[in-house]
């Protein structure tokens, strides 16, 4: 066991990092380094595994750690890699709603609305070490900020990073405030869902925005074959 | 002794008043200079009768008439009241000085001796709205200040826009009063006291419509946003003196009239202070912005006001908040913040307003992009301008950046001693306020920029000569008191038996020059005086043009741009065609206007409720007899009806 | 004000001056490396400024009197603001010397002239140059108030020299806050020196240039006098940062042999940040200029997420 205190304090980084790197998904417009950050992402959130396993020493939380690893520092930032290669489009300049300057000023503020919430909603959490809470505050806020990357970005693949994002907060929930072994498994499911669309994205390309996307699908019969399905 | 100077002040100041006024009729300067020697006079009584209490602490009343024993006209002359005396006999003396030749150049013969009258009166209001020891004089004081100001505003009432400025103006203003006197009743229905005094059943209800009144009348005279609108139009019309008199002197009384009430009359609560800290802070950031697009040399000086009063509020609201927290020294902190950028602001507000008449004068024009090159034209007059931009941009060691930071020292003190969710507010304001000091030195960079540098953009401008010298020692009084005011804030506050946890401006000032000096005598010493004068680079023209410059406007683009979302800009393009199909081009219009936003979302909206309104009422006023007739038939018939029933 | 703080002053306003170009030259012999150049001597720095101060001034018909002062007066604030940040020797503050406000103010101070320097001229790149400063330093200020503020939180003082005594005597000063921090005053040194992405201190590009517009018109010493003047903001600037972060060495009791071993131990630690500096910029491609305030927003929101880590976690 390392000394609990130096453990806490980088934890406290870590969970910087995390709300950096959604910061810059939400606001950067350079598509090539979007992947990358969401990798240091997710390789963020298994240094907050492991060095949980070394307060609380909790084996599920190495399975966390390892799952994690492999799926999002390895596997998902490696399709869409892939993908980056084949279409051409390095920028998503368009944005929906928010530009990126609200949207940054805008998730300042609903840290502070999560806070309050949760304050209120938890008060047996914020009696418990500080570190489990600001782990809820900061777990939700990403949900949050993930889903405002989905709704104020054009290209499909940013929208893509925006889910993964949110998928990332409700991992980082799941570690500080609900049951584990659960967490797991939803966690296992939303991977493979997220690899499905993946692949499919894989196949059809999205040099394009949603609304495309979906005309192209028409163009290859992919959607309404799903559609036909009752 | 006080109350002989005090009643001596007065007498001379009504002498003022009354001199040129009877000799209205005529065009007589040997009046006018008597009338302003009385101004000047007066306010070195009115000085030393202040500087008195305030060194002394032991408040003077005066009792002028009790016509019922609840309504009685009372004088009193408290450190608070004192100060903000001493803020206006310090303005007036030296805007008098100043008017001697200002006036001179004005046009309006004989009306000019009305205008001292008038200037005289003005500030005999002001003086007696902060000398008032009851709600009753207060009122009606402040009532004479605001008409005495309407008619300087109306001076060159031939323009139109004058015109409308004052008719502006004076809506405004009544509004004010207006809210004053509703406060001023509840207070009354609330406490059954005219006098101002603390509240001693606090529980009443009335006490919060008060409040809420109070406030809202005077952040109209303040042009706390959103009722700021009036400051932008008025002072760009009356004439310069006027203008400094109006945003140095008559905004300051409006804040005093928030400070007497807040501390001698209420209990605030928390909010409250969250409410003053919010209003200043908008104010600050939005006056300074639109500050910085105005191109009205004047305008732009008017909006900084607002961008001055805001940071006056923010200081009033953080130590609000810091008494209801029971954090009393920070509270006072703050408090002597604001107070000592109330005075600051009216020192070198004037001195800006002052020296900028001056420049207009000089090129008869208020536009910047038509001056420039005016440095080495009107040397003093730069010189002066160039202190008073210093001090607004709060640079150190100058009285602005003293007060600033004062409430800047209050704000990172107290932000470990509160609770999370006021370090949060405070945090955000703290982030604002910064952003509204620096925008503040990027619009006076762009000001004397414009005005004073580079190539002159205008023949006026290339012929400009430099004022005469009593326009120039006016202003350079109140230079004296700014740099007097920064370099001594510490000896100064210690004299008044304040130990401030500030740094000693003294020894930054005496570092500062040391250093300079050092440098510069070092290097006269060690290095070649050779130079040489050769022209700008002209980017391959043959000569360099005024039009090559960078204009205010382009100045301050990047910041426009950056902001855009705070100017809402309009984009008009209306076209005619010859024929049905739009092919035919005849005529048309494009262009891209600044929204005024709270002109035409707020204002203008209530303006035509007011109107639609009246119009209904006045249906009822057709001016046809039987109608009225009729009226006063319903009228009994419903007297009538109201005895049988009630009794 | 006693003689130790006299000397103290004297001391550090003249390492100061004799640091800073080295630091020019160390960071543009580390750019060039990184291009597969051999790069200027590390004194280069200094035989430019020997050289422009021997050299004839040239003054524009146009100019006023604020060219003739105001390059004198710019370094003059900058050395007092010098003053502020002890390098290697900490003495018990003097008359509110080392108030943290003051010392932005200051900057703010050598800025203002500067930007007039700029339009005195009457030549368009000036006035492009301190318009744009204006507009930068005026969207960048919230951050440096709130990284200030958070300065201030940390150490529960207003006084710089506080705050390194504080940090020289802590056993173990590296935080996870003080990480962030350093984090954000090293955007802050970046932004306020002027070095790529923000400004392109190397080009002469009327499109790129903001701090070289500004003293483009000048010449001679006025010239050298504000390169020094942007040399020593460097370096005030840099230790800021790292007596904050890295204090080690830093001695707050006066002997001649522990001021020399501190001296020497903060001109390796600033050459090693000098050398992060040139490798930082090597890395980066200047910004466009209005895609600028959303990156000063991200390190708003960098500098915010500190304080919320301190203050509620």
């Amino acid at each position: 066991m390392m000394d609990a205190a130096l453990v806490e304090s980088i934890i406290r980084i870590l969970f910087a990092g995390v709300i950096i790197t959604a910061a810059y998904i939400i606001s950067t417009r350079n598509l090539l380094s979007l992947v990358s950050v969401y990798a240091l992402q997710s390789a963020t959130l298994v240094g907050i595994a492991l060095c949980l396993y070394t307060i609380e020493g909790a084996v599920v939380l190495l399975g966390i750690a390892l799952v994690t690893f492999a799926s999002k520092v390895l596997i998902i930032p490696y399709f869409i890699a892939t993908i980056q290669e084949r279409i051409r489009i390095k920028r998503d300049i368009e944005f929906h709603y928010l530009n990126p300057t609200t949207s940054l000023f805008l998730s300042m503020a609903l840290m502070l609305v999560i806070y309050m919430a949760l304050s209120s909603i938890m008060p047996n959490v914020s009696g418990k070490p500080t570190l489990f809470f600001f782990g809820a505050v900061v777990g939700l806020s990403l949900v949050l900020m993930g889903m405002m990357v989905t709704f104020s970005r054009k290209r499909a693949i940013t929208k893509v990073l925006g889910y993964l994002t949110m998928e990332n907060g409700v991992l980082l929930f799941g570690m500080f405030v609900t049951e584990l072994p659960f967490i797991i498994e939803f966690l296992i499911v939303i991977d493979l869902i997220i690899l499905v669309i993946l692949t499919a994205i894989l196949t059809v390309g999205i040099d394009s925005t949603l609304e495309e996307y979906h005309n192209r699908l028409h163009r290859f019969y992919l959607w309404e074959g799903t559609e036909d399905v009752p | 002794m006080v109350p002989f100077l005090l009643s001596a002040a007065l007498l001379v100041l009504v002498i003022g008043i009354l001199a040129p006024l009877a000799a209205a009729g005529r065009d007589m300067r040997s009046v006018r200079i008597l009338s302003l020697a009385c101004t000047a006079l007066s306010s070195l009584a009115l000085a030393a009768a202040s500087l008195i209490v305030l060194l002394d602490g032991d408040p003077v009343t005066i009792f002028l008439c009790q016509p019922t024993p609840a309504i009685g006209i009372v004088f009193s002359l408290d450190r608070l009241a004192a100060f903000f005396t001493l803020l206006i006999a310090g303005i007036s003396g030296c805007v008098a000085v100043y008017s001697v030749e200002y006036f001179d150049h004005l046009s309006g013969n004989g009306r000019r001796n009305v205008l001292c009258g008038a200037m005289n009166l003005f500030i005999l209001a002001m003086v007696l709205v902060v000398a008032s020891a009851t709600t009753v004089s207060f009122v009606f004081f402040w009532e004479l200040m605001a008409a005495s100001s309407f008619f300087l505003v109306m001076y060159e009432y031939a323009n139109g826009e004058t015109r409308r400025a004052g008719v502006f103006y004076f809506i405004m203003t009544q509004l004010s009063t207006l809210f004053v006197f509703l406060g001023i009743i509840a207070l009354f229905a609330g406490t059954g006291s005219f006098a101002i005094s603390p509240i001693i059943l606090s529980s009443s209800p009335l006490i919060l419509p008060a409040f809420l009144a109070l406030f809202t009348g005077f952040s109209i005279k303040a042009g706390i946003i959103p009722f700021h609108k009036w400051l932008p139009y008025a002072h760009p019309a009356s004439p310069s003196p006027i203008s400094a008199l109006m945003s140095g002197v008559m905004l300051k009384v409006a804040v005093y009239g928030l400070i007497r009430f807040l501390l001698d009359v209420f209990a605030p609560e928390f909010w409250w202070g969250v409410l003053i800290l919010a209003a200043g802070t908008v104010s600050a950031v939005l006056g300074i912005i639109y500050a910085l697009k105005e191109h009205d040399i004047k305008g732009m000086l008017a909006c900084s006001s607002i961008e001055n009063v805001g940071i006056i509020f923010i200081g009033i609201g953080l130590s609000v908040i810091l008494n209801a927290l029971n954090l009393p020294a920070l509270a006072t902190l703050s408090l002597l913040g604001a107070l000592f950028h109330s005075l600051n602001h009216a020192l070198f507000k004037s001195l800006l307003f002052l020296s900028s008449g001056s420049v207009v004068h000089a090129t008869h024009t208020r536009d910047i992009e038509h001056m420039g090159g005016l440095a080495r034209r009107m040397p003093y007059t730069s010189a002066l301008f160039f202190i008073g931009a210093a001090a607004i941009a709060a640079l150190p060691p100058l009285n602005g950046f003293v007060s600033e930071l004062m409430i800047f020292v209050a704000m990172f003190s107290s932000i470990p001693l509160v609770d999370p969710f006021v370090k949060v507010l405070l945090f955000v304001t703290l982030a604002l306020f910064a952003l509204t000091s620096a925008l503040s030195a990027a619009c006076f960079v762009k000001a004397f920029g414009s005005v004073f540098l580079a190539l002159p953009r205008s023949p006026e401008s290339e012929d400009a000569t430099e004022v005469s010298s009593l326009m120039i020692v006016g202003p350079a009084i109140l230079a004296a008191g700014c740099i007097i005011l920064g370099i001594f804030s510490f000896q100064i506050f210690s004299l008044a038996g304040f130990n401030l946890p500030l740094p000693d401006m003294f020894l930054v000032g005496v570092l500062l020059c040391g250093t300079t000096v050092l440098v510069y005598g070092f290097l006269y010493f060690t290095t070649p005086h050779a130079h040489r004068v050769s022209p700008t680079w002209g980017c391959g023209a043959s000569a360099q043009k005024p039009g090559s410059e960078y204009t205010g406007f382009g100045f301050s683009e990047p910041i426009v741009t950056i902001f855009s979302s705070v100017y809402r800009t309009k984009k008009k393009n209306v076209r005619h065609f010859y024929d049905a199909k739009e092919c035919l081009f005849s005529d048309g219009i494009a262009g891209i206007d600044l929204i005024k936003v709270f002109e035409e979302y707020l204002y203008i909206p209530i303006a035509k409720a007011a109107c639609r309104t009246s119009a209904a009422i006045a249906r009822f006023q057709n001016g046809c007899l039987d109608t009225y007739l009729l009226y006063v038939f319903v009228t009994v018939v419903a007297i009538i009806v109201f005895l049988g029933w009630s009794a | 004000m006693n003689g130790e703080f006299v000397a103290y002053c004297v001391i550090n306003a003249l390492a100061v001056l004799a640091i800073a170009p080295l630091y020019m030259s160390l960071i543009k012999k580390v750019k060039a490396w990184t291009q597969g150049r051999q790069g200027p001597s590390p004194f280069q720095t200094y035989a430019n400024l020997a050289k422009l101060f021997r050299k004839e001034v040239i003054y524009s018909p146009n100019s006023s009197r604020v060219t003739r002062v105001a390059p004198s007066i710019t370094l003059a604030a900058i050395l007092v603001a010098a003053l502020f940040v002890p390098l290697a020797y900490v003495p018990a503050p003097v008359g509110g010397i080392g108030n943290i406000i003051l010392f932005l103010y200051l900057f703010a101070l050598a800025r203002f002239f500067m930007a007039l320097t700029g339009l005195d001229a009457g030549s368009p790149f000036g006035g492009m140059g301190s318009s744009r400063e204006m507009s930068l330093a005026a969207v960048i200020e919230p951050v440096t108030i709130i990284v200030f503020a958070a300065l201030a939180f940390v150490f529960a003082s207003l006084n710089i020299f506080d705050m390194f005594v504080i940090s020289a005597a802590s056993a173990f000063p590296v935080t996870p806050t003080l990480i962030l921090l350093a984090i954000s005053l090293f955007i802050i040194l970046i932004v306020e020196t002027a070095r790529i992405p923000i400004d392109n201190p190397e080009t002469h590009l009327e499109l790129t240039m903001i701090h070289e517009g500004m003293i483009l018109e000048l010449s001679g010493k006025n010239l050298a006098l504000m390169e020094l003047a942007a040399a020593v903001k460097f370096t005030v600037l840099s230790a800021l940062l790292i007596n904050l972060v890295l204090p080690f060495g830093l001695v707050t009791t006066f002997s001649v042999a522990g001021v020399l071993a501190a001296l020497l131990l903060f001109l390796i630690k600033g050459a090693v940040l000098s050398g992060i500096v040139g490798i930082f910029e090597s890395s980066m491609a200047k910004m466009r200029f209005f895609r600028l305030p959303s990156l000063f927003v991200m390190a708003f929101f960098f500098s915010t997420l500190t304080i919320i880590i301190e203050v509620f976690a």
